[in-house]
């Protein structure tokens, strides 16, 4: 443990040197310790991340981030968790399972939010305060910019259909769902969804995508092959992100203005509970892989939570920086389909 | 004492959330404006802290004025319209307007830049993992935005049209902890539309912004203090002391109108040594505007009492000084 926290410690002091990474890399071998694993949780307003002993559920340390880092993203391999720091322009990859830091990468445009396609030759950014996605060709470790295309207001979440043919997104200020073929990387099309659309979620067999309306009270269910909204699932105000719950059936939403998660039932798309006596503002949600505890960032009252989900209660909250925003965990749930971190 | 910030900071937190959850959320929800829903919520922490700043300046300032005063105050009445310009400002009404309105146009070049092929400017970009840690990239912007403080002063005090905007500040013979705030409104605008449209180039995020602006605000507003502060040989040159600004505002020995000035330094006084503008001298004289003395020294001009009084009594002098550069031209 010591002698893997060493190794990483002279890999973050001279991230170019060969040695530094070798030594880190023997370290973290089979036969040496691993790194103890932590929660990571994005404070997008303090420019910087917490680390979350998920035994103890305490802050054991916070490290530095670009500016207004908001979500993250599993590598394709597994390797690297990115942070994306949107005001910096920049992407920090970071140990999955410590924190840690292993590189950056400039000049990357506003990147608010990011998805691999489920092909990995993609990888996507909205940058929401640009108004425009870009794509870049990803070969594994190298990001080329292939495509940037100016879209409507403020494009915020990402989704991909699994045949890695269109990525989805919303617009949070145009009220509209776009879809963008990878292919020829032009936008297929624009379509109407409502106020504030933000969190998208693919249902099997990518029936339908929905999604969380945060200028509404509900979940938009939209056949995105048909472009039309064909039902809305009453959720609460300010529906927002998801978090799909590993058991068939069903995936939470985060409201951030009633402060509840609602738990919709995907194959019936009907609301199935609420789960309330929260804090404000949920946000980002990381279900543990035995599916007890959902973890889920509080973005207005600078705490992370944990809720016991064999009685739905908060039983846990952790004190972290302003505005918490992304949160994972290595030891996690699977997620479902094409549907983002 | 870290119990001390931290229950401080705390209490910032608690009442932040109260205010957004309570007031704000519930009203941006129901006016269909979700969209700024971060926004909202980051912007009142630094409403917060400016109110905070005010309280914490009246507390520890206002003593000191009392105890220690540099000079006895005539008439007392009239520092008392610097305290409203003192709470229009310093709860960063017009940089917060400004940053919001300029960010949609500096992103938008942003996005072209970067769809041309030009590079973008990230000031604190250039030495990954330091220059952009946090405190480090807040002193860079500090300074980059002192020296153009130091400028956009001198140009104040260069140009008559601008000067006579200016004034409204200078006409304050009775300074006081309030008085930095004490601006034309055209001014502040002018100068807030400036600075957040620099600040945007260089690539300082609005968080940081504001802190740079609050910190500014303070430093400022000690400046102005009616108190004996000594800052000592060293300190005086690393900070714009008060005794340096005292000297910016006396009548002939720091500035006189357009023709002639010294100690323009906003923050450090650096750009006053390097530009050899700096005066070290710290004898206390009278404050204010030659114009405003009786004949035969001035003109006894009146720059108003009241906030209206001084922001329209700006305008015809304005319009002398046009009169008379179009004349000087003809």
């Amino acid at each position: 443990m010591k002698l893997s926290l060493v190794g990483s410690f002279l890999a973050s002091l001279r991230p170019r040197s060969w040695g530094g990474f070798f030594i880190a890399a023997l370290l973290t071998l089979p036969g040496f310790a691993v790194a103890a694993e932590r929660v990571i949780v994005l404070d997008s307003a303090e420019a910087q991340l917490s680390l979350i002993d998920p035994v103890t559920r305490k802050v054991v340390d916070t490290l530095p981030t670009g500016k207004e880092p908001h979500h993250l993203m599993i590598t394709p391999d597994r390797s690297s968790l990115i942070v994306a720091n949107s005001v910096s322009n920049s992407l920090m990859f970071i140990d999955p399972r410590s924190g840690q830091l292993q590189r950056r990468l400039e000049g990357v445009d506003d990147p608010y939010q990011l998805g691999f396609s489920p092909d990995h030759r993609w990888f996507v950014t909205a940058a929401l305060r640009l108004n425009r996605v870009d794509i870049y060709r990803y070969d594994g470790r190298n990001f080329t910019v292939s495509k940037r295309i100016p879209i409507g207001k403020t494009p915020s979440h990402l989704n991909f259909s699994s045949d890695g043919k269109l990525v989805f997104v919303t617009l949070q200020d145009s009220g509209e769902l776009a879809a963008i073929d990878l292919a020829t990387q032009t936008i297929a099309w624009r379509m109407p969804v409502g106020n504030a659309p933000a969190g998208l979620w693919m249902t099997p067999n990518d029936q339908y995508l929905l999604v969380g309306m945060t200028g509404e009270d509900n979940v938009a269910v939209v056949d995105w092959r048909k472009q039309k909204v064909v039902k809305r699932i009453p959720t609460g105000r300010g529906a927002h992100n998801f978090r799909g719950l590993n058991d068939g059936s069903h995936v939470a939403i985060s409201n951030r203005v009633s402060n509840t998660i609602s738990i919709i039932d995907y194959q019936t798309l009907t609301k199935t509970r609420d789960i309330t006596g929260l804090l404000p503002g949920p946000d980002d949600m990381e279900l543990t892989a035995d599916r007890r505890f959902l973890w889920v960032t509080f973005r207005f009252a600078r705490q992370v939570g944990v809720i016991d989900m064999s009685t739905y209660k908060l039983v846990d909250t952790i004190r972290v920086g302003r505005s918490p925003h992304g949160i994972y965990f290595a030891n996690r749930a699977p997620l479902l389909g094409p549907n983002p971190d | 004492m870290i119990d001390l910030i931290n229950t401080l900071q705390d209490g910032i937190a608690q009442l932040q959330t109260w205010l957004y959850v309570d007031v704000a959320q519930p009203l941006l929800f129901a006016l269909g404006l979700m969209g700024y829903d971060e926004e909202t919520y980051d912007a009142l922490y630094w409403v917060i802290i400016g109110m905070l700043q005010i309280v914490v300046m009246y507390a520890v300032l206002r003593p000191l004025e009392a105890l220690r005063p540099i000079e006895p105050w005539q008439d007392r009445k009239a520092t008392r319209v610097d305290i409203l310009y003192t709470w229009i400002a310093k709860l960063g009404v017009y940089n917060m307007l400004f940053f919001m309105l300029l960010q949609p146009w500096f992103d938008r070049l942003q996005s072209l830049m970067a769809i041309h092929g030009i590079p973008n400017i990230q000031l604190d970009g250039f030495w990954p993992g330091l220059s952009d840690h946090p405190l480090v990239s807040f002193l860079i912007y500090l300074v980059v935005l002192d020296v153009a403080g130091y400028w956009y002063h001198r140009w104040q005090h260069r140009f008559g049209v601008w000067w006579e905007l200016h004034a409204v500040h200078h006409s304050q013979r009775q300074m006081s902890l309030w008085t930095d705030d004490r601006n034309h409104v055209l001014d502040t605008v002018i100068e807030a539309g400036f600075f957040a449209a620099l600040s945007l180039f260089i690539g300082v995020e609005p968080g940081q912004y504001v802190v740079l602006v609050a910190v500014s605000n303070v430093l400022q507003s000690v400046q102005h203090v009616n108190a004996r502060l000594p800052f000592g040989p060293v300190l005086e040159r690393l900070l714009v002391s008060p005794s340096f600004h005292r000297r910016h505002h006396a009548i002939g020995y720091g500035h006189e109108g357009t023709r002639y000035g010294c100690n323009f330094g906003v923050l450090l006084p650096w750009w006053d040594m390097l530009f050899r503008t700096a005066s070290w001298d710290t004898t206390p004289e009278p404050t204010g505007i030659r114009d405003q003395l009786p004949a035969p020294e001035g003109h006894l001009r009146d720059y108003g009492r009241g906030w209206w009084a001084q922001q329209f009594r700006a305008i015809p002098r304005i319009a002398m000084r046009m009169r008379t550069t179009l004349g000087g031209a003809r």
